[in-house]
Formats: C-alpha cells, structure tokens, sequence
C-alpha cells in the first residue's frame, strides 16, 4: 500500500472518530435526559446508572397531575408564535431596507443585541414594564423574546434578498412597482424558504429562551421552560418529573428541526436565486 | 411614444466623473443606439434615462416632461435588461401581464395585449411556463414581451443580446429591427458590438468616456467618421492607422519613406497639414498587379473567411490587414502590392485625432 493511500486511509478514521466523539458529546445528555424520563423515579438518580431498567409513565402522570402543564405549554406556544410573528413582521422589512440600501449598519446593531447577554436587557425591561404594570403580561414576554427572534429572521434573510438580481428589482421599478411592492411581490416570494428557515430558527430559540421567562412572567404566563425551573428545589429535586418535562419541552423544535432537515440547511446555505 | 431630450447632463459617482456634459436629442419613433467601449457610459446613460441613476446636474425630457426627480415607476417607459431580469417566480404570462396589472388595467385588456404581444414573438407555447423552464432566446424574447405589452413612450434595451449565442444573437437582432419598424416606437439600445449598431440604428451615438465622438446614421459614421477614435472603433476589422506626411509634393509614411498613392482631396488636405494620420479600411486596398501604383508589403498571415480575405501585413511599424477578393489567395511571406481606393481615405490630425476636411 502506498504512503497516500495508507494517509487517505487515516483520515478517513480520524473523520470517523472525530464524528463518533462529536455525536456522543451532543446526543450523549438528550438521551440520557429522555431515558430517565422513562425510568422509575428512584433510579432517576442511582449510582451507576441502571442501562437495564423497565420503563414507565410514572414521571409524565406525575407531571400533569402535579404542575398545570399543558398551560405552562400554552404559555410558551402563545409567547414563542408571538415573538416569531414580530420578529418577521419587522424582520422582514428590516432586512430587505438593509440589502436594498446597502446600508448595513442596523443589521450589525442587531446582530451586537442578540449577543449581548439576556441580563443586559432584563434590568431595564423589568423596570420599565413595571412601571406601565406590565409585568407578567403575555404583551412583555413577546416584546422581549421579539430580542431573540428579529435578528435571526434579518441575518438569515440578508444573504437570501441579496442573492436576488439587482436588475429584477430594477425590471419590477421600471414596471411601476413602489419599493413596498417590490418586498411584496417580487422579493418575498423569492425568499419563501428563507422566511420558512427563519421563522423555524426564531421559534426554536424562544421556545428554548429561559431567562426573560423567568424574571418577566408570573404565574399564569409562565412558560414552560421557567415552569421546569420550579422543579430543582433545594434538597427536594424531583428529578423524574424535570426530565419528563424537560423531553417534552425539548420535542416540538427537535420535531420540527426533523422535518424541514433539508430546508434547513439549504435556507441557511441560500444566496442565489437563479430565473 | 416621445422624444427624448438631455441637456448639459452630467453624471458623477462621488468625486468620479462618469458623464461630463452630455447634450443629445432623439426623435419621436427613432432607433438610437449607444456603442462605445466598456466603461465609456453607455449603461450609465441607459439607466439615467430608465430612472434608475439619479442626474447629478442637467436635465431629462421625456416628451414635454421633465423626468430629472420622477421615479421609474412614474416615467412610463420599459426595458430589457441584459440578463432578461425576469421575474423567476411567475409564469410567462404573469410576467408579460405585471406592468398592466399594476396599472389597473382589465383583465380582458391584459389577456389580449399579452396574447398579441406573444404571437407577435412566437412565445405563444411558453405562457404557461416559468422562465427557468426556457432557453436564452426564449426568455430573451419574454423580455421583450413584458415591454411591449405596455405601449410605453420608449423602449430601452441594455445589451440584450450579449448573453445569446452568435447565430440566435442574428437572429433575435433582425426581430427586434423588425419589432421596431412594426411598433413605431422611441427607442435606445445600448452595446458594445458595433455590428449591431450599424444594422439596428437609424442614429448611433459613439461614446468615450461619457462624451458623445459623433451622433450620425450609420453610413455616416463609417463612411465620413469625425475622429480617429470612431473611425478605429466603428467597422470590423478595424481601420488601419499609418502616420504620413507631405514631403518633395508627395504623401510619404512618416516611417521607412514609402510613397502612398494618394489623390485628389486627400491629397490637398494633406499638403495643407503637412503631417497626418492616414486611416484605411482593410476593405477600401486594392490589390495591384503594377508594383509602381501601390505600396508593395509581405504577406504575414492569410485568414480565408469564404466571402473574402484577410490579409495581414506590416507597414512603418503597424500591423494592417487588408481585406480582399477570395479568389486571391496568396501565401505568407508573399510579395504583393496594395493600393488604397480612390476616395476612400481618411485624414486625421495628427495632435488630437479630428479629422481633417
């Protein structure tokens, strides 16, 4: 065997390997964490861990009967749908303003908001709303996750209003469309998949977005992810029932990843549209 | 249908000049095309008048309108672009129907202007596809068809045909002449290839950069053209350029000495500027059997193209080809005579390239 082909051959177990790991670090603790959502609650915690187990329901049954679940899942759909349909009603526009002026400062500006850390924002929000009575209203939990979702919906559609033509837009000018008409019209169809792409990312990340949740809702609008939190008490954790939550908080964006998989990473990857 | 006025334009990007000071009328129903040489703001031109780049100063008429602050949308004329911009997500007949719609017009009205606008350009079959189901030609001619279903005051077209091949470039080249004689419309094409300039126009405007070198028909500006720029970019192969002057009563090349028969008018304006440019189109040399009457050259390369002949030579330090009668077919390294035809050439001034008259 020649030294190349005795190289290629490492490389390629070397990729494996490499995937192997990656696959086990990320898989590792959402398979651990459904597992013992299925484990009896004594076994949630024992030490070693039992592979071998019977699996029960225990944990769901004593999760509904115990937390008002399914309203902690309103909670976090009404929030998460809301601050996805803002951050694409602004989103959108926003971001076709920055391809079609080319002026790229106020995509930057929100891109530094979405890294700037939660706590930066929830001081002066938790004070503001306060002072308009807001607290714990649905209105202040989709104004602040609306922080979470208008970037993604701007930074993934950028690239995809920048892919079209220039002249397409021009032609639609020429034709007699107004800018508006021409986002209406010509260029959102054109980006549908880069919406779709978009709106997933944006649900998905205030869906999974704990700390507003936490600090800004009360009792009745708390969101699913906050109500787990209500689970580890000090010395009393009730680790069974967290992981049964935490399985079913995690599933609708793992279900939703799962179907539009492809789209995904071609939106994400989007840049071109060719006529 | 309009005339089409700019006075004193001028056009710049930041501190960079593209259009100095541009004045040029075209005629209600005219054919005018814009060639000249990439970057010599042919487009830029195309595209203030569309609406589509704002005037730094001057003025736009478009008919009895001042256009200088009207949107695109506003100025009701149409365009074809060089990479067709169709709109990829509707079909044929959306794309052709959009304008009208936008305008308010029937849906009667619409179904009929887009049905004649498409027999008109064979396109019927296609109504119903979406344009990445069509070829080049195809989508060429939907473009076209989107602006002529408007009836608009003038039609632009910028380079539409530098994406098709040769043969279809021929082709959709002698529609759109057609189109024109049949439409009766304003309208400006902008291109770089000369070949079509001269067959399309009734006016070409020859641009460098952002000046207009001379605005003439067609036979005009290849028969008597106003500078050594236009004469060197309008025919093909282009014209040859020797340096001569007048010396002892004869016209000499400026280089090497030889004697080069030249005649009456030419003659005189060349004993007048006693140093020139002396251009000729490879077309206007006659091959001479007399060595005495032409200039005598070696043949450097034969380039047979079936309804004539290129031949390549070089003479005072230029590389000029002749173009000449296939049935000659003389081989490299050949010894023959060429003799310029009488009243065929052209005088340039040496220091600035206008032509002497």
């Amino acid at each position: 065997m020649t030294d190349a082909a005795n190289t290629d051959r490492w490389i390629r177990w070397l990729n494996l390997v490499q995937l192997v790991l990656a696959g086990i670090i990320i898989m590792a603790p959402t398979v651990w964490m459904v597992l013992s959502s299925f484990k009896p609650s004594f076994e949630v915690t024992a030490y070693p861990p039992a592979l071998i187990f019977t699996p029960t329901l225990e944990n769901y049954v004593e999760l509904t009967r115990t937390t008002p679940f399914l309203s902690y899942a309103l909670n976090s759909l009404i929030v998460t749908v809301g601050s996805t349909a803002l951050g694409l009603l602004f989103g959108i526009p926003a971001a076709f303003a920055v391809s079609w002026t080319r002026i790229s400062w106020p995509a930057i500006l929100t891109l530094a908001a979405r890294m700037a850390p939660g706590t930066l924002f929830l001081l002066p929000w938790y004070v503001m709303f306060r002072q308009v009575g807001m607290i714990g209203s649905y209105t202040a939990l989709i104004l602040s996750h609306a922080v979470i979702t208008l970037p993604i919906v701007i930074w993934v559609l950028l690239p995809s209003f920048d892919g079209i033509p220039r002249s397409v837009f021009e032609a639609a000018q020429v034709d007699g469309c107004s800018v508006t008409r021409i986002l209406w019209r010509i260029a959102l169809p054109l980006v549908a998949s880069g919406v779709a792409v978009s709106a997933i990312l944006a649900f998905v990340f205030s869906w999974n977005y704990f700390l507003f949740a936490l600090v800004l809702s009360n009792g009745d609008t708390k969101t699913l992810i906050a109500a787990a939190f209500n689970f580890i008490g000090e010395g009393s954790t009730q680790w069974g029932a967290l992981m049964a939550a935490a399985t079913l908080i995690a599933l609708p964006p793992l279900v939703l990843a799962a179907l539009v998989q492809r789209w995904l990473v071609s939106g994400l990857t989007l840049g071109a549209v060719k006529g | 249908m309009a005339s089409i006025s700019i006075r004193n334009l001028v056009k710049r990007y930041g501190n960079f000049t593209v259009i100095p000071d541009l004045n040029l009328e075209i005629a209600d129903h005219e054919f005018v095309v814009f060639v000249g040489p990439s970057g010599c703001g042919k487009s830029t031109l195309l595209r203030i008048i569309a609406g589509l780049e704002p005037i730094s100063s001057g003025e736009l008429y478009i008919g009895d309108k001042r256009v200088n602050g009207v949107q695109a949308a506003h100025r009701d004329i149409a365009m074809v672009f060089q990479n067709y911009a169709l709109y990829p997500h509707m079909k044929v007949y959306d794309n052709m129907s959009f304008a009208l719609e936008l305008r308010g017009v029937s849906k009667a009205e619409i179904d009929a202007r887009v049905k004649r606008a498409a027999a008109l350009l064979h396109i019927e079959p296609y109504l119903d596809r979406k344009p990445k189901e069509l070829s080049g030609g195809q989508r060429q001619r939907v473009a076209m068809g989107r602006a002529i279903v408007r009836n608009p005051k003038a039609f632009l077209f910028d380079e539409p045909l530098s994406n098709l091949d040769a043969k279809l470039r021929g082709q959709v080249r002698a529609e759109i002449k057609a189109l024109s004689q049949e439409l009766k419309t304003t309208m400006v094409f902008v291109t770089h290839d000369q070949i079509e300039a001269m067959t399309m126009a009734d006016r070409i405007v020859v641009l460098q950069s952002g000046t207009i070198q001379q605005y003439d028909t067609p036979e005009t500006v290849y028969e008597r053209p106003a500078n050594q720029f236009v004469a060197g970019f309008i025919g093909s192969p282009a014209m040859n350029f020797f340096p001569v002057a007048w010396r002892q009563e004869r016209a000499i090349l400026s280089q090497g000495g030889m004697v080069v028969p030249l005649e009456g008018e030419s003659a005189g304006r060349l004993r007048l500027a006693g140093d020139a440019v002396l251009g000729i189109r490879p077309e206007h040399f006659a091959v001479t059997t007399e060595a005495a009457d032409g200039i005598a050259v070696n043949v450097k390369l034969v380039e047979p193209l079936g309804s004539d002949t290129l031949i390549h030579f070089d003479l005072a330090g230029v590389s000029a080809i002749a173009r000449v009668d296939p049935s000659l077919r003389p081989k490299v390294g050949d010894r023959i005579s060429l003799r310029p035809q009488p009243g065929k050439t052209h005088l340039f001034d040496a220091s600035n390239g206008q032509v002497l008259r």
